[in-house]
């Protein structure tokens, strides 16, 4: 039951968001990019470490928070610098968010394959 | 533990779908698309920059203006004043104008005549529509069968007769004179007349429109009454 508890919680953000009709000007479209980017990459982060069974809860939410805020900063920076430097956030980002699924997938391929009995193969790639 | 992972993910997936939504709602913003072709804006930036000229020589108007209040002394004042009164007078319409212009006759088509048809008056719809025309050109003054037009003027049909300031526009022929700020103006005024479609409109009514040629001086009367203000008031003195 509770396992649908955070679905529901994306769907309430999301309406909410969608309802309220909220727009944020042009100029500080970029931040708030890399924050949701910074929030993914902290959510998928936190969705491994849960798998992984090192979870915890100090880590996840500073992280989160910490992410986006650095995340703003380090745009924010490169706007006055004249460099884009969002650029560097969205690759380290990036990567690791597709680290983190990479790594959720396979735990998540493992336990099937426990669980379907079925042994003796290689699994690593 | 457990219960309290999955509170905090709720919570951190409310937020990441708040801030992703509202990302998706200021991306799709221009939900109207931009049809115009490059010629519409052209025209759009053309007709805003005559806009953005006539302001400008609005504001070197109204700064003349200031800059003779400032130089003249106190004595003075009131010459400047009494002269801002009677640009305003002009403006309005108050004053008799004399200035290049030309005489429009509006005269029942012969083939009307011919007939034996009655000569109706003019529809207040197609005087409105001339009036219209002619208000393309910046700075005219205009009188329309000895009553004169001005920014207060209505053309209306009382009683089934087409009146100008509530007085009867006799039925044709009547004269219509239109004083331009300068003989050129004129010119491209009577130019612009003579090629206009408006003739076409007249000749349904059966009437036509004789334009005359431009001359120097054709004079037009002042509006004869006073003019109503009911939005501006007087300050009492001294305050």
């Amino acid at each position: 039951m509770t396992m649908w508890l955070p679905l529901l919680g994306l769907i309430l953000g999301v309406s909410l968001g969608l309802l309220s009709d909220i727009e944020i000007p042009q100029m500080y479209g970029n931040y708030l990019s890399i924050a949701v980017l910074a929030a993914l990459d902290t959510l998928f982060g936190g969705i491994r470490a849960h798998l992984q069974q090192i979870y915890d809860d100090r880590v996840f939410v500073s992280g989160f928070f910490f992410n986006i805020v650095l995340a703003a900063c380090l745009a924010f920076l490169g706007v006055h610098l004249g460099v884009d430097l969002y650029l560097a956030a969205v690759f380290a980002f990036g990567v690791r968010l597709f680290q983190n699924i990479a790594v959720i997938r396979r735990i998540l391929l493992e336990k099937w394959t426990n669980r379907g009995r079925v042994s003796g193969e290689d699994i690593s790639e | 533990m457990k219960k309290r992972i999955h509170w905090r993910f709720t919570l951190i997936l409310l937020i990441v779908g708040f801030m992703i939504s509202i990302q998706y709602n200021s991306i799709k913003k221009p939900t109207e698309r931009d049809t115009r072709d490059i010629w519409a804006i052209r025209q759009e930036l053309s007709a805003e920059k005559q806009v953005h000229s006539e302001l400008l020589s609005e504001i070197r108007k109204l700064d003349k203006t200031i800059f003779s209040y400032h130089s003249l002394k106190d004595e003075n004042t009131e010459e400047v004043l009494s002269q801002t009164v009677d640009n305003l007078n002009q403006q309005v319409g108050l004053t008799n104008v004399t200035g290049p212009g030309f005489v429009v006759h509006v005269k029942p088509a012969a083939e009307s005549i011919a007939l034996g048809n009655d000569i109706a008056g003019i529809s207040p719809e197609l005087l409105t529509r001339f009036v219209n025309e002619i208000n393309r050109f910046k700075g005219i003054v205009l009188e329309i069968d000895d009553k004169r037009f001005t920014i207060m003027s209505s053309i209306r049909d009382i009683n089934g007769i087409t009146t100008v300031n509530g007085f009867d526009v006799s039925s044709p022929p009547f004269t219509i004179k239109i004083i331009s700020p300068s003989i050129a103006d004129s010119e491209k005024l009577y130019n612009f007349l003579s090629a206009s479609s408006i003739h076409d409109d007249f000749y349904l009514d059966d009437l036509v429109l004789v334009v005359d040629k431009p001359e120097n001086a054709i004079s037009i009367k002042g509006y004869p009454e006073k003019i109503e203000n009911r939005y501006l008031k007087e300050l009492p003195k001294g305050e």
